[in-house]
């Protein structure tokens, strides 16, 4: 239900403003993340290089959003489904920053496994990249279209990611074991995997956001069996 | 170590259920052939402070007006259903009015001292009118009403000056004294605040918090922020009608109805 205009209209654009920022965001985190992760998959540095630089303008976007933040909340005093918006699309920037702090890591790690015979172990990432990224879009959508049952689906998807990294991990901790030569390359491929295990985390993270933005309800912190 | 017997304590009350001043059952109040009010039901928890909210001319003065029965100095008013305090029906033909304004004390937008008394005079005046004229008495409860106010330390040593030499902020408070003095156990507040700037804002309604221990209070304000400040609860009134009533948290955050949802945020109209 699209709700009807603030009698104030510097109201509505300093919410629209905030809106699109957070989109700009969104967007700009999901390239990086895609740029790290292709830099991984095709031993491309330049993608890498750009994740790494896509950083920069993701930090001053998370600036930006809590200065209008803060200004919307000194200026207007938001409530009910306002205020909801406002403080979500905070926390909502904070989780993307830390995002793209991942995809620069995964970024780097990238990097030093490409000047190193190509592992065929890099594989391990792609089911664990591709369940995240499914993750991160589908929490922003939740958001975007303020959809409480894909933002509740969403959080329950985390469970599978960790388990994933699990098996990734294991797999490459017996891998350390037999072949100890490429032994910083298996960590590094552990450490991309922990990355992309934490991008899950954020996804859940804008997921509750998402919610509590939409339905007023806070679904952090609930055990399956407390959930259901 | 000797035994010593203690009291036995009373079991909790049920927190979840707040006990209640007013019982308002289907009231509706008409001016003449307007209908200001439209079947009302609400309760009003005892020792919490509750905000009336909503547009102009919803009917949120003629409300709280009528649960001291103060809206019947309007000529061609009509009531009907039911008011309950502590449980006893204010509408009943054998209820005294001026013993209702007593039990129930109502404070106004725009201060209205007794420009001609002074300040000591103003505070004490409602005992006077009941007949009470032992000075000590007097004098006990108008430190002690003056003290409950917060404005004790400022004007103790002026007590006989004009009331309406104070600043506007501490005339509310004065009135807000004078409310107090013949010890009510509601005090209605109508737009308390709405001719005071903001450092008399503030001290009011730190004082309204302070009050609710000893109160129940119901304050109409249309300065949505100080609701969100003061109250325990918020009622929204639209048209006469109570659209919603809750905790003010759940009001000012996820409120149930798309019209408070609206009228507060702003999109009203």
């Amino acid at each position: 239900m699209i709700a009807p205009k603030h009698i104030l209209g510097t109201f509505d654009e300093a919410l629209a403003s905030l809106r699109n920022n957070v989109l700009m965001m969104a967007g700009l985190t999901e390239r990086s993340l895609e740029r790290a992760m292709k830099g991984l998959f095709n031993r491309d540095d330049n993608l890498c290089a750009n994740a790494i630089a896509d950083d920069e303008e993701i930090d001053q976007l998370e600036i930006q959003i809590d200065r209008d933040g803060v200004a919307i909340l000194l200026r207007f005093q938001p409530v009910a489904s306002d205020l909801r918006r406002v403080v979500s699309a905070m926390k909502l920037s904070s989780n993307l920053e830390r995002m793209a702090d991942q995809a620069t890591t995964i970024a780097r790690r990238a990097r030093k496994l490409n000047r190193h015979p190509h592992l065929d172990e890099v594989e391990l990432m792609r089911p664990m990249y591709e369940h995240a990224m499914a993750m991160f879009k589908d929490s922003v959508d939740a958001f975007v279209r303020e959809d409480v049952d894909l933002g509740r689906a969403v959080v329950l998807r985390d469970e599978k990611l960790d388990e994933l990294n699990r098996v990734a991990s294991d797999k490459l901790v017996a891998r350390m074991a037999k072949d100890p030569d490429q032994l910083r390359g298996y960590l590094n491929l552990i450490f991309i995997g922990r990355c992309l295990e934490r991008v899950g985390d954020h996804a859940t993270n804008i997921a509750e956001d998402a919610v509590y933005a939409a339905a007023a309800e806070d679904i952090r912190h609930q055990t399956h069996a407390a959930s259901v | 170590m000797e035994h010593v017997d203690q009291p036995v304590e009373p079991p909790p009350a049920d927190e979840s259920v707040p006990a209640c001043t007013f019982q308002v059952k289907n009231l509706s109040i008409w001016y003449g052939e307007k209908r200001a009010i439209d079947n009302v039901t609400l309760d009003i928890a005892s020792n919490a402070v509750t905000a009336i909210i909503g547009p102009s001319g919803c009917g949120k003065s003629t409300f709280i007006r009528a649960l001291n029965r103060m809206h019947e100095l309007v000529p061609k008013t009509r009531v009907e259903g039911t008011v309950l305090l502590q449980g006893e029906d204010l509408y009943l033909n054998d209820v005294d009015p001026a013993i209702v304004r007593r039990r129930v004390g109502m404070v106004f937008q725009k201060s209205n001292p007794f420009p001609t008394m002074s300040i000591g005079e103003n505070v004490v005046v409602g005992l006077r009118l009941n007949g009470v004229r032992d000075r000590k008495f007097l004098n006990e409860r108008l430190e002690k009403s003056l003290r409950m106010a917060a404005l004790w330390d400022e004007v103790k040593d002026d007590l006989h000056k004009p009331g309406t030499s104070l600043s506007g902020g501490q005339q509310q408070r004065l009135c807000i004294a004078r409310a107090l003095a013949v010890e009510p156990e509601v005090l209605l507040m109508d737009e308390p605040c709405s001719a005071l700037d903001p450092i008399a804002t503030a001290k009011i309604e730190e004082l309204i918090y302070e009050l609710k221990a000893r109160y129940t209070i119901v304050t109409v304000t249309h300065n949505m922020q100080q609701a969100g400040r003061i109250s325990d609860y918020t009622a929204f009134f639209y048209i006469g009608r109570l659209i919603e009533i809750g905790p003010t948290t759940k009001i000012f955050t996820n409120p149930t109805d798309r019209q408070t949802e609206d009228y507060i945020t702003g999109r009203f109209g």
